[in-house]
């Protein structure tokens, strides 16, 4: 897939402020399309990648950057939002239709815990079934059972994001802290302590893809799409919000490893071939589980590579040189994109201290609600 | 009494097709799991299609009482929402229950959560969980520790 590139990239930072949604995505909006050398006029088609935000959000923050009658419409699959407006974009080009797209993602969210009607039945609000973080530790509670792995490894992860964050000015919390103030933190849900888990918030990322015969003749500093995956788990791959049961007796690959396989194979590479990963680290174990699932490691070495150092921004598989969600936190709309701005930066050689030496291929993942899961390959 | 003078019942379950009834004797009352005749898996819930394969060759049938603990965790805050547990909060584990029917199902887990194992046996409790707004008794379920009091 090698026919899509990103021509240009625009981040508002993620945390909480005082303003619109509508400001926090025009903004970023409209700093990838000034990256990419092109107006809002030239751009043919947009999608806004969000969750929490109302309907026609996407027409009432492009109608921002001046009226046109270019075509947006609103996306969303949870986690994994961006990756499919992404797709979205990248399909509208192949089809040959348009050849220059805008995909935005945005959102602004409340403190605390997300609003579990919005995932929940009922019956599991009212008995307390209805805590992401809770589905998050039982997993990691059955990985420490069946493979030895720590919450020593687990507060590893969180002391490496938080370390990397310091660089990203993008990031909500840019603080180094210690494995001690880490594993003291309050525990939300045993295992997982407060400061080995992320917050929604506000944010927004956008990019601008291209043809790359579109992109050829605008020139700038393309980054090609190799591949752009969206699966959801099948039956009892996962235990993820908001199953209430799975089976005993069957257990396919998760959904990071089928999308992910989906994507080496479109892509025509396999993980020794990435020089850096973005992941959905929306608590500390999560990390350990994808390097996993995405190859970086066998089944149950994901705490011994935490162990290694190889995740380490100057480590052979550099991951979440960013921080990753626990530092920039999770506005769920703008999550993927915020990984590809991170992915394309690294590409371009423009990350400053966070820089992965010599980065040519990068790798963004997301995973969410209802198993939704989107995996990004780029290249330079 | 309800607003148009009608009767309710006293009793109603927390989600309907997943206790069999009556909700009289709680000590009777089972969960419902949905068999499909295709493939094998066995569901919760009573469920017109297979959620694996998609078969509407189902079968609804009474889940066993007696599981053993596959994974949990203990939730430390207040969940958000509607959430009709004790006031004031106290903690509580939850966690994925295997029953000898081929699933696991999530569920609250009495026990002290302090010392709660992955592997405990766990037994099925059906009791009344909250009161509703119209007065009603809402039955839920929990799977409460056999090795321990």
């Amino acid at each position: 897939m090698s026919d899509v590139v990103i021509l240009g990239i625009g981040i508002h930072p993620f945390g909480r402020f005082d303003k619109t949604f509508e400001e926090i995505g025009a903004e970023a909006a409209a700093q990838a399309i000034d990256d990419a050398g092109v107006t809002w006029q030239d751009i043919q088609t947009a999608y806004l990648s969000r969750m929490y935000l109302p309907a026609t959000s996407g027409a009432r923050i492009l109608r921002r950057l001046g009226s046109t009658d270019i075509p947006i419409c609103d996306i969303e699959a949870a986690c994994a939002s961006g990756g499919v407006a992404l797709r979205q974009a990248i399909l509208a080009i192949r089809s040959g239709e348009i050849d220059l797209a805008l995909v935005l993602g945005t959102e602004k969210m409340p403190r605390g815990f997300m609003d579990p009607s919005m995932i929940y039945a009922p019956w599991q609000v009212a008995m307390g079934l209805s805590l992401n973080p809770s589905y998050w530790s039982m997993r990691a509670k059955r990985h420490m059972y069946e493979h030895g792995t720590s919450e020593l490894q687990i507060a590893k992860v969180a002391h490496k994001n938080h370390r990397n964050s310091v660089h990203n000015p993008n990031a909500m919390y840019r603080k180094e802290f210690s494995m001690e103030k880490i594993m003291e933190s309050p525990l939300v849900c045993d295992p997982i302590h407060l400061l080995e888990i992320c917050a929604p918030n506000d944010g927004a990322a956008a990019v601008v893809v291209a043809s790359k015969e579109r992109a050829a003749k605008l020139g700038g500093r393309p980054i090609q799409v190799d591949a752009c995956v969206h699966t959801l788990a099948t039956y009892s791959s996962d235990f993820r919000c908001p199953a209430d049961s799975m089976s005993a007796t069957m257990a396919p690959p998760g959904p990071t490893s089928a999308t992910a396989r989906k994507a080496y194979e479109i892509a025509g590479i396999g993980p020794q071939d990435i020089d850096c990963f973005e992941v959905q680290d929306t608590d500390a174990f999560c990390e350990i589980e994808i390097y996993e699932d995405i190859g970086l490691c066998g089944l149950g070495e994901g705490g011994a590579l935490i162990d290694s150092g190889r995740t380490e921004i100057n480590g052979d598989t550099p991951v979440n040189m960013s921080g990753g969600l626990i530092c920039k936190g999770e506005p769920v709309g703008a999550s993927h994109l915020g990984q590809i701005h991170e992915i394309v930066s690294q590409l371009r050689g423009d990350s400053g201290p966070r820089q992965v030496s010599g980065a040519r291929t990068g790798m963004a993942h997301v995973l969410g609600a209802g198993g939704n899961c989107a995996v990004t390959i780029m290249s330079r | 009494m309800s607003e148009d003078g009608k009767d309710l019942p006293k009793r109603v379950a927390i989600r309907d097709d997943l206790l069999t009834k009556p909700l009289d004797d709680l000590d009777k009352v089972r969960l419902v799991g949905s068999r499909c005749r295709q493939c094998g898996e066995t569901s919760l819930g009573e469920r017109g299609r297979c959620p694996n394969c998609g078969s509407g060759d189902m079968e609804t049938r009474e889940l066993g009482t007696e599981g053993t603990l596959w994974t949990y965790t203990v939730v430390r805050n207040r969940p958000p929402g509607k959430y009709r547990g004790p006031d004031p909060f106290q903690p509580f584990c939850m966690g994925l229950v295997e029953l000898p029917d081929g699933l696991r199902v999530n569920a609250l887990v009495e026990g002290d959560v302090e010392e709660m194992e992955i592997g405990v046996p766990l037994r099925l409790r059906v009791f009344v969980h909250h009161e509703n707004e119209a007065g009603q008794e809402v039955v839920g379920f929990a799977f409460a520790r056999t090795d321990k009091p």
